[in-house]
């Protein structure tokens, strides 16, 4: 066997393959062809906010004891109670149609405040509404026909003062479905009958009202 | 010899340049396309998509939803990625595109913990 020597031409053949060869690679590798795209994309998301007060807050409360009662829907205060046979539960939500966001989109972040004027030591559920309703024919009776979440969104301390509930994904769902039917609050607790009274969107104190911060994107 | 030599080289120059080429032309590269792959899987390319993301209550990313991906992409894998302002990568997730009829959905998971409120695009891309 010969033993090859490292003669000028030979040294100077490695050079142009190896050239080639490693420049091949890198152009390959600078095209991702590793993992064969087919093909890419991508979209670019607009954000922004929009707030909401009470100016677009409808709210009322349905009373167990008085089934017929539209009552709720002019109150200053909404009445969520415990009890058997003697229950208020609480209807409120934001008309966010005025945002112009198209189902595409979504919320980032949506924050309920809320302002429990009369307080106890039970604890509020919010559950998402899912079907229509208006504070101006909603009665005890027509909470049956409302498809209501089975899962609460988020509870709070029915004591008195400011509370914030995170609503996110109720929000986010809402945006993509196109309807806003917003929250029922309820009072589940055994035990003594309590009443948390929480302002509305007629109460006299404004600052008091609800309110829902929402930043956005679409 | 020396002549033989030079002929000899000469050749196993001119033999693994042409290996070199062949190999990137087969993976398209003479086209500038980004691969053959729209060869191997015709109809598996779309200019855009539909995407929307779902949150959870504290306003991060649970899932991504793209509609409209080509039936054709059946068995490719779908990669998807959320990017901040500069582009930079928040979070990563990819997924198999189930076989189905006209237009897909595909529902990709995992990204991790990202606040919606921080994606400020979405880059996606179909790899076989």
């Amino acid at each position: 066997m010969r033993r090859l020597r490292p003669t000028p031409l030979r040294i100077a053949a490695g050079i142009v393959v190896c050239s080639a060869s490693c420049t091949s690679i890198a152009y390959a590798a600078s095209l991702g062809l590793g993992t064969n795209k087919l093909f890419a994309w991508s979209q670019t998301l607009t954000k922004g906010t929009c707030n909401q007060t009470y100016t677009t807050l409808d709210d009322t409360y349905v009373q167990q004891s008085s089934k017929t009662s539209t009552a709720g829907g002019t109150a200053t205060t909404l009445s969520v109670t415990n009890g058997n046979s003697k229950q208020d539960i609480a209807f409120l939500r934001f008309d966010l149609s005025g945002c112009g966001i198209p189902t595409s989109g979504g919320a980032d972040s949506a924050t309920l405040a809320i302002t429990v004027t009369t307080g106890t030591s039970h604890t509020v559920s919010v559950f998402p509404v899912y079907s229509s309703w208006s504070s101006g024919t909603l009665n005890w009776n027509g909470v049956s026909s409302l498809t209501i979440g089975s899962t609460a969104t988020a509870t709070f301390s029915g004591t008195a003062g400011t509370k914030t509930i995170p609503v996110t994904a109720d929000v986010d769902a809402e945006v993509k479905a196109g309807a806003f039917w917003g929250w029922e609050l309820t009072d589940t607790a055994g035990g003594p009958r309590a009443t948390t009274q929480i302002a509305s969107a007629e109460n006299a104190t404004v600052a008091n009202r609800p309110t829902l911060t929402f930043s956005y994107e679409r | 010899m020396k002549k033989l030599t030079s002929t000899v080289g000469t050749l196993l120059t001119a033999a693994l340049l042409t290996v070199g080429v062949a190999s990137a032309a087969s993976l398209g590269l003479s086209t500038g396309r980004l691969s053959a792959g729209s060869t191997a899987v015709p109809g598996c390319t779309a200019s855009a998509l539909t995407a929307t993301r779902n949150v959870d209550n504290s306003g991060n990313v649970t899932q991504v939803n793209v509609t409209g991906v080509p039936q054709a992409c059946a068995g490719e894998t779908l990669a998807a990625t959320l990017e901040s302002n500069a582009h930079a990568s928040l979070g990563a997730a990819s997924t198999t595109v189930g076989a189905c009829t006209g237009g897909c959905t595909v529902t990709l998971t995992g990204f991790g913990t990202v606040a919606a409120s921080t994606v400020m695009s979405l880059a996606f891309s179909v790899a076989q």
